[in-house]
């Protein structure tokens, strides 16, 4: 925990004491005469959590007084104008699970996302690439006949859902709310206690934002204060170095290849015609899954999470190669795969990754649940990151509340780090909404450990699941762990009700 | 599931906790009373609560358990006046036009909390259901007001109603505050149930009066619960509320307090010692209290208060039980188990 001189915890000490503690302390510095700006909420970060939590708060009748701001390094009016081609998809995609979308569309957020760029799925097909061991979740099973079947999970551009909270904070109007864009924070520290002049702000944080780019030079940095400061800030924020709060964690030493690609049409056409799948198939030679998930108009967002001197390669293929590769990582064994992999192009033979494929694919039996081909990869779409694990030893401290990335990062082999954040945004924004509404201070430690207490939890179990996930299907060879995983993926799959705990689990209910 | 009480357990646990070096500085003789010509406190509870003082804000400190209540306290208070209201000038039903008392504010819990709650600007509607307007908020214990003072300054909206006088810290006791607003200053400053304060009831202030585990801690030498009650009662405008919380003295609450809360670790969570059953209240008798307290005072110089001082009388009560865990949970029908919130609603 951050030092506070006068700590926020044992706010009284005796006068005999305090003589003692005030004797070395600086009372009339530099800036102090600069009396800071009062905020209720800043949130440094302008991310979908960011820009999540301000949106909650400003739905709320409760919370919409509360005077906000928001601290984003990157321009948001180039994010509030962000525009596509219809037939063209971001590479930055994820999936929102139905608890996700509900949040989305209780703070009214969802009706300003472009819904015909998002794309729901109502099934998904996940099995071992060494075993053929397979599961598919869908909600058959809590699904009446003749009714619709209920969505597993739905796909969004991070652009459209941060262009949607934008516009949702947009049109709650500006009374009370400030959006520093293209702003950083240059430092954080106590602010001072103000004697006669003020209140005793030698407990809050006190930020000192600094325009970026041209606007450096002309305009001086100010100061604002937060009663509650949010850190929305990504995996290296700077609210939790402030907050003295550790992290721990490690690198996969995995990289994460995303592209947009175009799929053939399916062979057997779905039925009914509304459902559409995802596909995650692990490849434990490869060192990770690799999954395709649905967009409008029959296209589809890859993952595949592999080492990173596999992913250096499949950058540098040709789109056609490329292409080929994915197809192979769906469809043949780890054997096959491994040599594909090993294969360099070469100039005098273009095609040879995808001679090589179709070769192989004669002698190779193919299961029922495979995805349609891939046919093109949208230019300029195939980039890759790093996959990391983080953990924040709190979430809180005084005045200080993280969320996000900022509090935890994990593998994306479920897709659940968005949703993470989104849940500790819908549960902060509920714990300051019972705050404000019983008198609490929202940046007091009694407060946060309401949030703290909702989320650390759940957060450690997905993240461990993930964690665990990551570790059985790195291992390749046909082996007793192998033959574990895979009994039990199969028992699973035929155990409804166990199925369906998951499910709900994974659905965040 | 148990039911502690908060005050007194964090009390034990505070007072060895206090440093020598603060305990030193405290002046030898009167340590933190003001020599106030009376008071309803005894100087036994006065010199354990102050011993609270360095900690009465700490979030994992003794006072721990009471700050988790506090909330409740809220809730409570919104539950009664959506029951009926006080009668007001304005009739809006949601303006901030509620004049409340905290008496035997402490460390200043629940008074802060309530005027966080105080709009700025004072035509604005009401941020929440307690419609505060202005708190003023007693403690007889100099110390404790102080700390109060100084947690308050640590928010700069508690701190401009500081400033604005809109919410008060009276280093007082209630006997005092009636003295005062008492028009015609009674021979006697004396305002226990034996001499009733003449024209006590022509200038009562507060349309709230709250007293939060206060009524088990009045000093029984001095004056009873029933005449502390009575002043309690004569500050209160016609239709106001009286609302409170305490424990009842009863084979589970004392099952609960007693055996189980007070048993060797790890089983307790309270040192043995620390609960004074017998000063605890049952609700009949706080009611029967209240009954008698509205008629003493509607007494004046010349005529004494009768059955007509009960018309329009409101009562309710509400269990409440500390689950580990989970926290406070209100838990109608459980108010013979322990903790509980009672309110007097005095007629129009």
């Amino acid at each position: 925990m951050r030092p506070i001189s006068r700590a926020a915890l044992r706010s009284y000490v005796c006068p005999s004491c305090r003589h003692g503690i005030g004797a070395g302390r600086r009372r009339f510095g530099t800036k102090t005469d600069q009396t800071p700006d009062i905020y209720d909420v800043v949130c440094v970060g302008g991310g979908p959590a960011g820009l999540g939590l301000l949106a909650a708060l400003r739905a709320s009748p409760v919370t919409s007084k509360l005077k906000v701001a928001l601290i984003e390094s990157q321009d948001l009016n180039k994010a509030r104008a962000w525009n596509m081609d219809s037939a063209q998809f971001s590479n930055r995609v994820s999936s929102l699970t139905p608890s996700s979308k509900e949040f989305l569309q209780k703070i009214g957020a969802w009706e300003h996302l472009d819904t015909q760029r998002v794309q729901d799925y109502q099934e998904m097909q996940v099995w071992d690439g060494e075993s053929g061991s397979r599961i598919s979740f869908d909600w058959s099973m809590d699904t009446p006949a003749f009714e619709d079947m209920r969505t597993v999970a739905t796909m969004t551009e991070n652009a459209n859902l941060v262009r949607g909270l934008l516009g949702r904070i947009a049109a709650s109007g500006d009374e009370n709310l400030k959006l520093f864009s293209n702003t950083t924070v240059a430092g954080i520290e106590n602010g001072t206690d103000l004697q006669t002049e003020g209140p005793d702000l030698s407990a809050w944080p006190v930020l000192s934002i600094k325009p970026t780019g041209a606007m450096a030079e002309t305009q001086p940095s100010s100061r604002i204060a937060a009663r509650l400061l949010v850190g929305a800030d990504g995996i290296n924020s700077p609210v939790r170095s402030f907050a003295d709060i550790t992290t721990h964690g490690w690198d996969y030493n995995r990289h994460g290849i995303v592209a947009t690609l175009s799929l053939a049409d399916p062979i057997t056409p779905p039925f009914p015609a509304y459902i559409r799948t995802a596909y995650q198939r692990f490849l434990p030679a490869l060192g990770g899954p690799i999954a395709l998930l649905p967009l409008p108009n029959n296209n589809a967002t890859l993952v595949w999470s592999t080492t990173p001197e596999n992913a250096a390669h499949l950058k540098s293929l040709p789109t056609p190669a490329f292409l080929a590769m994915v197809n192979a990582a769906f469809r043949l064994s780890m054997t096959d795969l491994s040599y594909m992999m090993g294969m360099t192009q070469s100039s005098s033979e273009p095609t040879s990754h995808e001679d090589e494929l179709s070769w192989r694919i004669q002698h190779t039996p193919l299961p029922a649940q495979i995805p349609p081909m891939a046919t093109g990869v949208q230019t300029g779409t195939v980039a890759s990151f790093p996959l990391r694990f983080r953990h924040a030893a709190q979430y809180i401290s005084p005045r200080v509340a993280l969320v996000g990335d900022a509090a935890h990062v994990i593998h994306p082999l479920a897709g659940q780090g968005l949703n993470l954040g989104l849940a500790d945004v819908a549960a902060l924004s509920r714990t300051i909404e019972y705050a404000v509404s019983h008198g609490m201070d929202i940046g007091d430690l009694l407060t946060l450990e309401r949030y703290s207490s909702e989320r650390y939890l759940p957060n450690a179990k997905i993240g461990g699941a993930c964690d665990l996930l990551h570790k059985m299907y790195n291992i390749p060879g046909q082996g007793p762990v192998t033959w574990a995983r895979s009994l039990g993926l199969d028992v699973i799959d035929k155990l409804p009700f166990v199925k369906s705990f998951l499910m709900k689990n994974a659905e965040g209910y | 599931m148990t039911s502690i009480r908060p005050t007194l357990r964090a009390l034990h646990a505070a007072s060895t906790a206090t440093r020598p070096a603060c305990r030193h500085y405290l002046p030898q003789r009167s340590p933190i009373t003001r020599n106030h010509s009376t008071s309803s406190v005894s100087a036994d509870e006065l010199s354990h609560f102050s011993a609270l003082a360095s900690s009465w804000w700490d979030p994992m400190g003794p006072s721990r358990i009471l700050h988790l209540m506090n909330p409740l306290r809220h809730e409570f208070i919104a539950s009664c006046l959506a029951d009926s209201p006080p009668p007001t000038t304005t009739n809006s039903s949601n303006a901030a036009n509620l004049h409340y008392m905290d008496i035997g504010c402490g460390g200043g819990i629940f008074a802060e909390s309530l005027a966080r709650t105080i709009p700025l600007d004072p035509s604005a509607p009401a941020p929440t259901a307690t419609r505060a307007a202005s708190m003023t908020a007693i403690d007889p214990s100099t110390m404790l007001i102080q700390v109060a003072r100084e947690h308050a300054r640590m928010d700069p909206t508690v701190d401009a109603h500081l400033r604005s006088g809109k919410f008060k810290y009276l280093n007082t006791t209630l006997e005092d505050v009636l003295a005062s607003t008492t028009p015609s200053p009674s021979p006697s400053s004396k305002a226990s149930e034996s001499t009733p304060s003449t024209g006590a009831i022509s200038h009562p202030q507060f349309d709230m009066v709250t007293l939060f585990e206060v009524i088990e801690h009045i000093d029984p030498t001095t004056t009873t619960p029933q005449a502390f009650l009575s002043n309690c009662l004569r500050a209160l405008k016609p239709g106001g509320w009286l609302i409170g919380s305490t424990i009842s003295r009863t084979f589970p609450s004392f099952l609960l307090n007693q055996v189980i809360a007070e048993a060797p670790w790890p089983i307790g969570v309270v040192p043995r010692g620390t609960h004074e059953w017998s000063k605890f209240v049952n609700p009949p008798e706080l009611h029967a209290w209240a009954q008698e307290g509205l008629m003493r005072a509607a007494d004046s110089a010349a005529t004494r208060g009768g059955p007509s001082a009960l018309e329009g009388m409101k009562w309710k009560c509400m269990g409440t039980i500390y689950v580990p865990g989970l926290g406070w949970k209100m838990v109608p029908g459980s108010e013979s188990w322990g903790n509980y919130f009672w309110a007097v609603k005095k007629g129009v």
